[in-house]
């Protein structure tokens, strides 16, 4: 009886996971497939005469710039917003004062704004700053907009740290910067991967305030680049999904290492508890 | 050294302004102060370009009086509750994968995959799904005999429900993830102690592990409510918000009025009003969802 | 000790790093200014390398060879796709900047613009420079008060493009009635063959279709122009009756299924897998049925055109629904604005004859096409345009765009049977009166 329900489950579990998989597949079929294929032809079906030369495309079209300013500008904002926000997280759910429930409703406004109300002020402001064409203004941006889901997920877990670990930290006379960076930051090294996780895509992906803040060829990402192949007239659809398999490697790479992180890190804190 | 101690050192307000003020400083510059001028703005007739002209509460009237506005409002409150519907079943599967079952890291992997692809990349993928006459989802249904299968998003009546299951699906990876690095970090000791017990498997799911990840549940659900109500990234790439509205939401309509049709006064108040609304609903569910036992600090 | 200064370090750092960029924004400024004491135009386009490429290519060489015979001006480039091109110039105009030289639609488009003193004027170009080499009627499109604020760079009409080998095999012939097309919709519906290919989630596909039946059934009155510019009234019999035959090839099945969820991009993609038999679109698709490789060979020849049919014996098949595509402007506040419109004077000049040989689209200004090897289909099309009766102007161009949306959505729910021709009439007469 045990033994079918287990049966059951996993034959659930590999249905949702071929589910899950199939659009990675997809993408990569759909890249070396003309647009008459990917329109008119059978969607399930491979790629008659693959068309790999879609690939050349891309990378004639100097995606390389492209590759690398995606990749700097989301490490950098990725390291930023969770530094800002675990200080932030401890210092509203850990320590004492009146005003915490305040800054957090603050944070969470954060959440709510819609981007495309934002943007134009937004501009406007690193227009008078003299950021605009500057890839800082896309970093601090990036920083920001993801401050207030990065609070969010860590909310959770800082609050049901044990007091006890604070006391003792503190009756042994740490202070409290090494108190958060030695031991609060470790402990929570497993939901800082999700965040890190979370982030990573995010800036990754996003489009909107680059194509608007960024002018120069050589502060664009690579999402900036995929809009290229879609055209007034014609668009490449081959050339697109090339792209977006090319886009989505790195992050994947990234997403495999941090998901192992996750698993070590409860690991590391479960020794130390 | 006692607790008198630790207090005072806990609510040093140096370390407090030093912990808190990178983060406020660039929310209340870069969110807060675009957010005031977007009020502002919404209190302007302006096309954008050139001059503005104050008109009061004007806008605000009219987006009050306006049946499109009103719809697209229900239409993103459909997608919020659905949305908050499917944790549910997020849990229940980060539940199963946080379990010691054979393949548990593997299949989280596969599971989270979708996650990591764009926006773009998911609405490629699903408007071939959805396409009516070669589709996947055409084509298996007519496999299965089915010989007149709608036309998932040219139709008024189905297009809404169309739409949310890719933005739902989207978004399956991030809470699962969640919940999972939120399930993995309950002490073993807790679960050994249960099964000691003689504590069934779904036993330990309901009564130790969910009890124990309620405060991310609850976080969750204000994620999950607050993204739909703002919702618009694959509305806009899959349908515009058509056909004639049917798909429309209060970001692709705010969109809309400021980007397309140079309504951008009106734009701005539409977009504040969607602010104000997340906000109440906001607060009614923090209410709603607020415990006697709220874990203190 | 370390650590608490290693948190103020790290905030100091954090302020001093936007301090830093805000001042290395300054020079970078300052630079591009000095070099040389060279001055720099901004042009702002919307043809990418990957999408457009002749276009791109043609753009390139033409901003290479005004570089060189202008060794004192800098042409500083950006590219965006077609809607990230809208959208970013939005933004731009709200803080008032505009690239020097940009790209701008006609009409309705151009209208807020123009009023919020965004465009300089062009006329001077237009009477000295480029006096006489528009195709009569194009500049007008981007006039406002009889002023030109724009120079157009194509000229469209819009054609039945359909599969000969489709119509071949079922030995159907070229319409030259709406009854005849009729029955060409039955036969291919028959035999399993989807008709039209229609995307009309991108509803100015649907509005052809509409404005051609409504300009055949209102014979030689242009009444919808005329109900657009308020001589008119948007309930003219013509209108409401062109809304019950858009109604009628609907219900007999005449477009692709799910048209209202499909872009023009899968509809376009479906005529050119020969998955449909017929395609509505305007002569910028040109190059795809003829000179572009990435297409079959086998396909392009196997596309052929016919004119819009005559509707119960009424309207003039020499009638077309099209105009000038895209033009460009200069920024009227541009710091460089004779620069820039020595720029656009040399664009628009070197565009002509390169858009013909090189794109292989119908260019806004006059060529002389005799010497030149073209494809048959373009040399046919030139033709019909130059014995053309009549264009009208795209309806959403020529609407504000507060009009254009609501027209467009109506368009939609037009097609999609969700509301009656009096209804669709009657929506669109409201929102014209009330502005």
């Amino acid at each position: 009886m045990r033994r079918i329900g287990y049966i059951l489950l996993y034959v659930c579990l590999s249905l949702v996971a071929l589910f899950q998989i199939f659009p990675i597949l997809w993408l990569f079929m759909f890249s070396l497939k003309t647009n008459q294929e990917i329109f008119a032809g059978n969607p399930f079906a491979f790629p008659t005469d693959p068309k790999w030369e879609n690939y050349l495309k891309v990378f004639d079209g100097g995606i390389g710039t492209y590759f690398w300013n995606s990749i700097w500008i989301t490490v950098v904002a990725t390291v930023l917003t969770i530094l800002v926000a675990s200080m932030a997280t401890f210092a509203i759910t850990r320590m004492k004062w009146k005003l915490s429930g305040l800054v957090l409703g603050l944070i969470m406004v954060g959440l709510m704004i819609p981007i495309h109300s934002a943007l134009i002020p937004l501009y406007n402001m690193f227009l008078n700053a003299n950021l605009i064409d500057n890839p800082l203004s896309i970093v601090i941006t990036y920083v920001t907009y993801n401050l207030p889901i990065t609070v969010m997920i860590l909310l959770g877990f800082y609050t049901t740290i044990p007091r006890e670990i604070e006391e003792a930290a503190i009756i042994d006379g740490s202070s409290i910067h090494r108190l958060f960076f030695r031991i609060i930051l470790p402990i929570s090294a497993p939901i800082m991967s999700t965040t890190v996780i979370i982030n990573m895509i995010y800036n990754w992906n996003e489009f909107v305030f680059v194509n608007t803040f960024i002018s120069s060829d050589k502060y664009k990402t690579l999402t900036v680049g995929i809009q290229n192949f879609i055209g007034q007239y014609m668009t490449d659809w081959g050339a697109i999904g090339a792209t977006l398999v090319i886009s989505v490697l790195p992050i994947i790479i990234a997403f495999l290492f941090f998901s192992d992180k996750i698993m070590e890190g409860i690991t590391a804190s479960a020794v130390k508890g | 050294m006692g607790l008198c101690d630790m207090n005072k050192v806990m609510s040093n307000k140096w370390i407090i302004f030093l912990y808190t003020f990178p983060a406020l400083l660039l929310i209340v510059v870069l969110i807060v102060i675009p957010l005031i001028l977007s009020g502002y703005f919404g209190l302007m007739d302006w096309d954008g370009i050139g001059a503005m002209e104050f008109i009061g509460l004007n806008n605000y009237i009219a987006a009050l009086q306006d049946s499109k506005f009103w719809e697209s409002t229900l239409h993103s409150f459909l997608l919020a509750l659905f949305s908050a519907i499917s944790l549910i079943g997020y849990l229940a599967v980060a539940l199963i994968l946080a379990s010691k079952i054979k393949g548990a890291n593997l299949l989280r992997k596969i599971y989270l995959i979708p996650m990591l692809l764009s926006s773009v990349a998911i609405a490629q993928l699903w408007i071939k799904i959805y396409n009516p006459s070669n589709g996947m989802l055409n084509s298996i249904l007519m496999w299965f005999g089915i010989d007149n299968p709608p036309a998932w998003l040219a139709d008024p009546s189905i297009v809404l429900y169309a739409i949310f299951i890719p933005i739902i699906w989207q978004y399956a990876g991030f809470y699962i993830l969640i919940y999972y690095a939120a399930l993995k970090n309950i002490p073993e000791s807790l679960i050994e102690a249960a099964k000691i017990d003689g504590a069934t498997p779904l036993q330990i799911a309901l009564k130790i592990k969910v009890p124990l990840i309620m405060n991310v549940f609850k976080v969750t659900i204000v994620l999950s409510i607050v993204g739909s109500l703002k919702y618009f990234d694959l509305i806009y790439v899959m349908t515009s918000g058509g056909p004639n509205g049917a798909s429309e939401v209060m970001a692709s309509y705010m969109y809309k009025l400021a980007f397309s049709s140079y309504n951008f006064g009106y734009g701005s108040a539409i977009g504040f009003l969607l602010l104000i609304i997340t906000l109440i609903v906001t607060v009614i569910i923090q209410k709603l969802t607020a415990s006697k036992d709220e874990i203190q600090y | 000790m370390k650590l608490k200064k290693a948190i103020t370090i790290m905030v100091v750092f954090l302020v001093s790093v936007v301090i830093l960029a805000a001042c290395g924004g300054d020079d970078e400024d300052k630079e591009s200014e000095s070099a040389s004491g060279a001055k720099t135009v901004k042009f702002m386009h919307l043809w990418p390398e990957g999408s457009s490429a002749q276009h791109h290519k043609v753009v390139n060489e033409i901003i290479a060879d005004f570089e060189k015979e202008n060794p004192d001006i800098k042409i500083d480039l950006e590219v965006l796709s077609n809607e990230q091109y809208k959208d970013k110039i939005k933004v731009l105009s709200t803080s008032d900047e505009l690239p020097d030289v940009g790209m701008t639609w006609a009409a309705g488009y151009m209208e807020p613009y123009v009023k919020g003193n965004m465009y300089a004027p062009l006329d001077d170009i237009v009477e000295s420079d480029l006096s006489d080499s528009f195709v009569s009627g194009t500049t007008e499109a981007f006039s406002v008060d009889d002023t030109t604020y724009g120079l157009p760079l194509e000229l469209n009409i819009s054609t039945i493009f359909y599969n000969k080998k489709i119509f071949d095999e079922y030995g159907l012939e070229e319409p030259q009635t709406l009854d005849e097309l009729k029955e060409i919709v039955t036969t291919l519906n028959e035999n399993g063959v989807n008709p039209i290919a229609l995307g009309n989630r991108d509803a100015w596909t649907g509005s052809m279709w509409y404005m051609y039946l409504a300009n055949r059934l209102g014979g030689d009155e242009d009444v919808l122009t005329k109900a657009i510019e308020r001589e008119g009234s948007f309930e003219d019999p013509a209108l409401v009756q062109a809304a019950d035959e858009v109604q009628k090839l609907v219900n007999e099945d005449s477009f692709v299924q799910g048209f209202n969820g499909l872009a023009d991009e899968e509809a376009k993609s479906m005529f050119m897998g020969e998955q449909a038999a017929m395609y509505l679109i305007a002569t910028w698709d040109l190059p795809n049925f003829t000179t572009n490789e990435d297409i079959p060979q086998e396909f392009r020849d196997s596309v052929g055109y016919f004119k819009f049919p005559s509707v119960d014996g009424m309207g003039d098949t020499n009638s077309y629904v099209g105009g000038p595509g895209v033009g460009l402007f200069v920024s009227e506040n541009s710091d460089v604005k004779e620069e820039a419109k020595a720029f656009t004077s040399y664009f628009v000049q070197q565009w002509g004859e390169r858009a013909v040989t090189d794109v292989g689209i119908i260019p806004a200004t006059k060529v002389n096409v005799d010497s030149l090897d073209l494809p048959q289909m373009y040399v046919d099309v030139l033709n019909d345009l130059n014995s053309a009766t009549n264009i009208t102007l795209y309806a959403d161009v020529q609407m504000s765009a507060d009009v254009a949306q609501v027209h467009l959505d109506m368009i939609q729910a037009l097609f999609g049977g969700e509301i009656t021709p009096e209804e669709f009439a009657k929506t669109q007469e409201d929102a014209l009166a009330a502005e």
